[in-house]
């Protein structure tokens, strides 16, 4: 290239021109070997009429290697669907050689079944220049991808090139995520029936229990009212058990009534003035407290969202509790008192940004043990002898359904002969936790 | 004194004793038949003539087998004729849903079914107050 030879040159120069063209050839046969491993994207390479510019297609050094990388298949096929360039990736994907994927129709490593599809998709590709399709490769263990098409242009020279992608893991996750999904509705339905089978359930017995004590009560009173004097002592005594245990079941059908109609209606929430509805108990509770001189402190209470007729419930039901669960001999003091919380000073259990009220009743009745807080809240829960207190036993069990339906909290706190304090949490505004 | 009359929707037999006991005695009453439920009461009060008085007052139980308090109460008020008797529900239980329901209907009261006879007596005198304002 460019040396001229001199028909005069001795033994010496023309070993040195040999050692120079050894050196050129040595030269070439490197650049060939970088041009093969993509580590060259263009030469310049000095000619007769001065230096020419050859670049490499689709040589791009960063590219070559990430499509070589890349987990999903890579291929170029010319115009009459012939792969001319393939990856490593896809020739795995099809476990054939690379060297027996290249030059084949990439139809044939579509599933037969797909095949009419992939060559619709093809000629719109062809068309359209870009395209993705899911298609299934192989016959016998397929494969399903996805293939996303794309008509490049070489100096007017088309090919689509071709990026493959496995969705085995997917499609297996889209199945599971179904399945899943199916298991859960199933269970929601369940849940769904056995919770209206319940109230349902709750709702008929309590009503139609009713009716049959109704009448155990109502001749029961006609016995003690008609024929009381002409009883036996013992006879007095059998009716009067027959009465206090039938007024004890109407307080239990009742009670059972209404917490199985909290689950059941859910009226939009309004505005519920704490200190009036604490008031209003109070006037009920009148001669109690004055039989018991009990003392009552009732602090500022806020004014909240909520259901009144279900509040008025709760604050009802921890009111008569604490007087009721009086120490005897000593007058019941108990105190109502109120402050704000921000949900964060809260914890955990309440992320949001909603402000609070902790409502504090505290008495200096009876107690209980502290390991029984949590128990007291559930259905039928009782600690004291019945004999000793009247109630069914339901009271905080409402109260707890209550407070839950208002996003709060109801946390009992006691031991026994050191009184009891209950605190409730409850959100100022509903709406936003709706 | 004027008499005023009373039908009894009713199919339980012990309240209907029992409410015959302590009624058919007073003197400005007249206990009509009663009826076991709202059928009967609809097919009594239409084959009464034109000339025949209509009873003044309707007590109605709520849980009767084919025809129930509520639903009486509410072929009463939808009738011209019957419209402006006076009409009772007495249950034995009364949640505020039936209350409210039954109110809306024209119920003059909704009552929970007494189980002394003192209490049967004050409800009777609540009724009869309806009947006479």
């Amino acid at each position: 290239m460019g040396n001229v030879m001199e028909p005069q040159s001795s033994i010496h120069t023309l070993q040195a021109e040999i050692d120079a063209l050894k050196t050129q050839l040595e030269e070439a046969n490197d650049t060939l070997d970088a041009i093969r491993t993509g580590q060259i994207d263009a030469l310049v390479v000095k000619g007769d009429d001065g230096h020419a510019l050859y670049t490499l297609r689709s040589a791009d050094h960063t590219y070559r290697i990430f499509v070589e990388e890349m987990t999903e298949g890579a291929v170029t096929l010319n115009a009459a669907g012939i792969i001319l360039f393939s990856n490593a990736q896809f020739a795995a994907m099809v476990r054939q050689p690379l060297s027996k994927v290249l030059g084949c129709p990439f139809i044939q490593f579509v599933a037969a079944a797909d095949r009419p599809l992939f060559e619709q998709v093809l000629s719109a590709a062809w068309q359209d220049s870009a395209k993705r399709e899911e298609v299934l490769l192989g016959d016998m263990e397929s494969l399903p991808v996805q293939l996303s098409l794309k008509v490049l242009d070489f100096d007017g020279d088309k090919t689509l090139s071709m990026i493959i992608t496995d969705l085995t893991q997917q499609k297996k996750t889209e199945e599971e995520l179904k399945h899943k999904n199916e298991q859960l509705e199933a269970l929601n339905n369940a849940l769904l029936s056995s919770n209206h089978d319940l109230q349902q359930f709750a709702s008929v017995a309590s009503h139609d229990l009713q009716e049959p004590l109704r009448k155990i009560q109502v001749f029961s009173n006609f016995l003690m009212e008609r024929s009381y004097h002409a009883l036996t002592d013992s006879s007095k005594q059998y009716i009067d058990k027959i009465i206090s245990a039938s007024n004890r079941m109407k307080t239990l059908i009742v009670d059972i009534l209404t917490y199985s109609r909290l689950s059941a209606n859910d009226a939009q929430p309004g505005v519920v003035n704490l200190q009036r509805l604490v008031d209003e108990i109070l006037e009920d509770f009148d001669l109690k407290i004055v039989e018991q001189h009990a003392v009552i402190d009732v602090g500022e209470l806020p004014v909240v969202e909520g259901n009144r007729g279900q509040l008025r419930q709760v604050f009802y039901n921890l009111l008569s509790n604490a007087l009721k669960f009086s120490t005897p001999g000593s007058k019941p003091y108990i105190s109502v008192t109120a402050k704000p919380v921000k949900a964060v000073e809260l914890g955990v259990a309440l992320l949001n940004e909603e402000e609070y009220c902790h409502i504090s009743i505290r008495d200096n009745g009876i107690g209980f043990d502290e390991k029984f807080a949590y128990a007291i809240f559930s259905l039928f829960e009782k600690l004291h002898h019945k004999s000793t207190f009247e109630g069914s036993g339901i009271g905080l069990a409402i109260a707890k359904k209550i407070i839950d339906k208002h996003h709060g909290l109801i946390i009992a706190k006691s031991a026994p002969g050191k009184g009891s304090e209950f605190s409730i949490i409850l959100p100022l505004k509903q709406t936003n936790l709706r | 004194m004027t008499i005023t009359r009373v039908v009894l929707v009713e199919d339980d037999p012990d309240d209907r004793d029992m409410f015959y006991s302590f009624f058919s005695s007073r003197k400005h009453l007249k206990l009509l038949p009663a009826m076991a439920n709202g059928v009967e009461l609809v097919e009594y009060l239409q084959n009464l003539g034109a000339d025949e008085a209509l009873p003044d007052l309707i007590i109605l139980d709520q849980n009767m087998p084919m025809m129930n308090g509520r639903q009486t109460l509410a072929f009463l008020k939808a009738n011209e004729r019957f419209a402006n008797i006076v009409a009772v529900i007495y249950s034995t239980y009364a949640d505020s849903n039936l209350i409210i329901e039954c109110k809306k209907l024209g119920a003059g009261m909704v009552a929970v079914k007494p189980i002394t006879e003192e209490g049967y007596l004050k409800m009777m005198d609540n009724f009869l107050q309806l009947v006479r304002k």
